[in-house]
């Protein structure tokens, strides 16, 4: 049983290791874009045609990358929910 | 004579050669000629190809000027537009988002006399009015105005006139300002930024209530000390730079718990507030410091101290005779929370509060002083715990699941109050435990079905007012003290 809930904790812990927001972080620093200069319906647009894509270079990601951008940008984007705390 | 013959042979031969010369130079000459005619031709058509070019090239430039100065009229349109896009963007002064709820409660209570009672398909409806104002670059202002109300009835509940609670506790369809204040920022360049948050306080929804409703913190101070509304000024000092740590803020609080404020003080027609000489104004102080957990993303640590000074036993009595200060109370806190631990899914969150109550000896009628009987002004403590954890399925998150467990002590007390949750469980003096499953519907709308499961051990949880006293079938009106509350719900959430 403990052996059970130990292997459990330990897939839960490390089934998805993979440190997205790093891996957008770099992308978005790479291809200089900046999440907050768009809303979440514009990056969206962006992400439906590969013309648009083509203008921010969007287009030489593979897919993966496309979808871990994809959704950094829109959860950054400019009408994306923010923290509500005193004084920031 | 054969000599003469010869020489006239000689000569007549180099007469017909050089008459042969002669016209094959001719025949050069003429085809030389007819070279250069077809050349001038060639020459003429080419030129007049250039020159149709020529005049195309000049028509094409002219057609691309023209086009340029029409596009640049467009460019001109544009902007003009844009402009005004801009202008009407700037005039919109002040942003709304929305917040709204609808919950479907089941409650069954149990009784200490073993009654019990089943309020079953109770339906209720929030509204928040979300407000955001980018004054300039050193201040902003946010609000919220909020509608809570029951389906069918617009009864406003007493509870309402607690100033804490406007807006947090179900009642009639009147919108109330649950937060309004302005963010003064100071020094933002500098290695040490200071900013000064005053008005209706964010004191509501503090972490870790955030979860459930599956949106980013919500609120400032941790939800098992604080929830509800705060009048008061807040200064923020943003350590991040000076600690070399990012998210490190030190908040000096100051509020107003309760004030005085009868007709009898009015001047004229001037509402001059409060003023009485038998109570006093309950006035809170508060230090909280916030930090991160270095090389952990998403995590949150805070730990805090506030005391809450001059207690008034009924804010809504205005009978100064009957009314009194009856203490004064410590609430020091700490807790940690991880959102998506180590990228895994999983949220988790742990809080601990200890509260240390003054009582002065003085009573409130006959239900006794602060967490104490009348005369008795032994300090009172009490401790909770608040533990819980969310855990998003696969890479969409679409399912989630939560699990929470709070535990108080006999005399613990805090100031949730004004907890959106309509039984206030963060303030038991007992054991708590809930479960829940949230679908998420979209970015921005969300279902949960949950079970909330209260043992109350002792009584008057969240009230300041009276001895704790161990809930048993013998305790005083033990068939009105709730030994224990289930309640099963369906909530639907929308923050957009």
């Amino acid at each position: 049983m403990i052996k059970k809930t130990f292997l459990i904790l330990t897939f839960i812990f490390y089934s998805n290791l993979y440190a997205n927001e790093d891996a957008a972080k770099t992308m978005v620093h790479k291809l200089s874009l900046s999440a907050g200069s768009k809303a979440i319906k514009q990056w969206e647009r962006i992400f439906s045609s590969i013309k648009k894509m083509k203008r921010y270079k969007i287009d030489t990601l593979n897919s993966g990358e496309k979808e871990i951008l994809k959704e950094y940008l829109i959860n950054h984007a400019i009408d994306s929910d923010q923290p509500t705390v005193a004084g920031i | 004579m054969n000599r003469y013959i010869l020489i006239v042979l000689m000569f007549l031969v180099s007469i017909d050669a050089q008459a042969t010369d002669d016209v094959s130079e001719k025949s050069l000459v003429q085809e030389l000629l007819k070279e250069v005619r077809a050349l001038r031709k060639e020459v003429d058509s080419l030129k007049a190809d250039r020159n149709i070019k020529q005049k195309e090239l000049v028509q094409e430039v002219q057609t691309i000027k023209k086009a340029q100065i029409e596009n640049a009229q467009a460019i001109e349109d544009v902007n003009e537009y844009t402009e005004e896009v801009e202008a009407n963007s700037f005039k919109d002064k002040l942003d709304f988002g929305l917040g709204f709820k609808t919950n479907l409660d089941n409650f069954t209570k149990k009784y200490a006399s073993g009654r019990k009672v089943s309020s079953n398909n109770v339906w209720s409806n929030k509204l928040m009015l979300n407000m955001k104002a980018d004054i300039s670059d050193d201040m902003n202002f946010y609000g919220r105005l909020s509608m809570f109300k029951y389906w069918g009835t617009s009864n406003v509940h007493k509870y309402t006139y607690y100033d804490n609670m406007q807006g947090r506790a179900p009642s009639n369809s009147a919108l109330y300002v649950e937060r309004a204040y302005l963010n003064w920022f100071l020094f933002q360049d500098s290695f040490l930024p200071l900013s000064f948050t005053i008005g209706r306080q964010p004191s509501s929804d503090g972490p870790s209530n955030q979860f459930k409703d599956n949106v980013l913190r919500k609120g400032t101070y941790s939800g098992l000390l604080y929830d509800g509304a705060a009048d008061g000024i807040v200064l923020t000092a943003n350590l991040s730079t000076v600690l070399d740590n990012p998210g490190t803020y030190l908040r000096l609080g100051y509020a107003k718990g309760y004030a005085y404020n009868e007709s009898e003080n009015d001047v004229g027609n001037a509402f001059i507030g409060a003023s009485n000489n038998d109570i006093e104004d309950t006035n809170v102080f508060g230090v909280f410091l916030d930090t991160t957990i270095p090389n952990i993303d998403n995590s949150l640590v805070q730990i805090s101290y506030s005391r809450m000074i001059d207690i008034v036993a009924n804010p809504l009595d205005a009978n100064t005779t009957e009314n009194e200060n009856i203490g004064d109370v410590d609430l020091y806190g700490a807790m940690v929370e991880f959102t998506n631990f180590n990228n895994s899914n999983l949220d988790l969150f742990a809080h601990y509060g200890h509260s240390v109550a003054h009582p002065n000896g003085k009573g409130y009628r006959n239900y006794g002083g602060l967490l104490s009987s009348n005369g008795d002004t032994s300090d009172k403590s009490g401790d909770s715990i608040w533990l819980g954890s969310r855990y998003g399925f696969g890479k969409k998150q679409r399912f989630k699941v939560g699990l929470e467990y709070n535990h108080g002590s006999e005399n613990w007390i805090n100031l949730t109050q004004g907890s959106f949750d309509i039984y206030n469980k963060l303030a038991t003096r007992g054991d708590a435990y809930e479960a829940y499953l949230m679908y998420v519907i979209n970015r921005y709308a969300n279902i949960r079905l949950g079970y909330v499961n209260v043992n109350y051990d002792y009584t008057g949880s969240g009230w300041f007012v009276g001895e704790s006293k161990k809930i048993n079938s013998s305790v005083d009106n033990a068939d009105t003290t709730v030994e224990n509350l289930e309640s099963i719900y369906l909530k639907m959430n929308v923050n957009f």
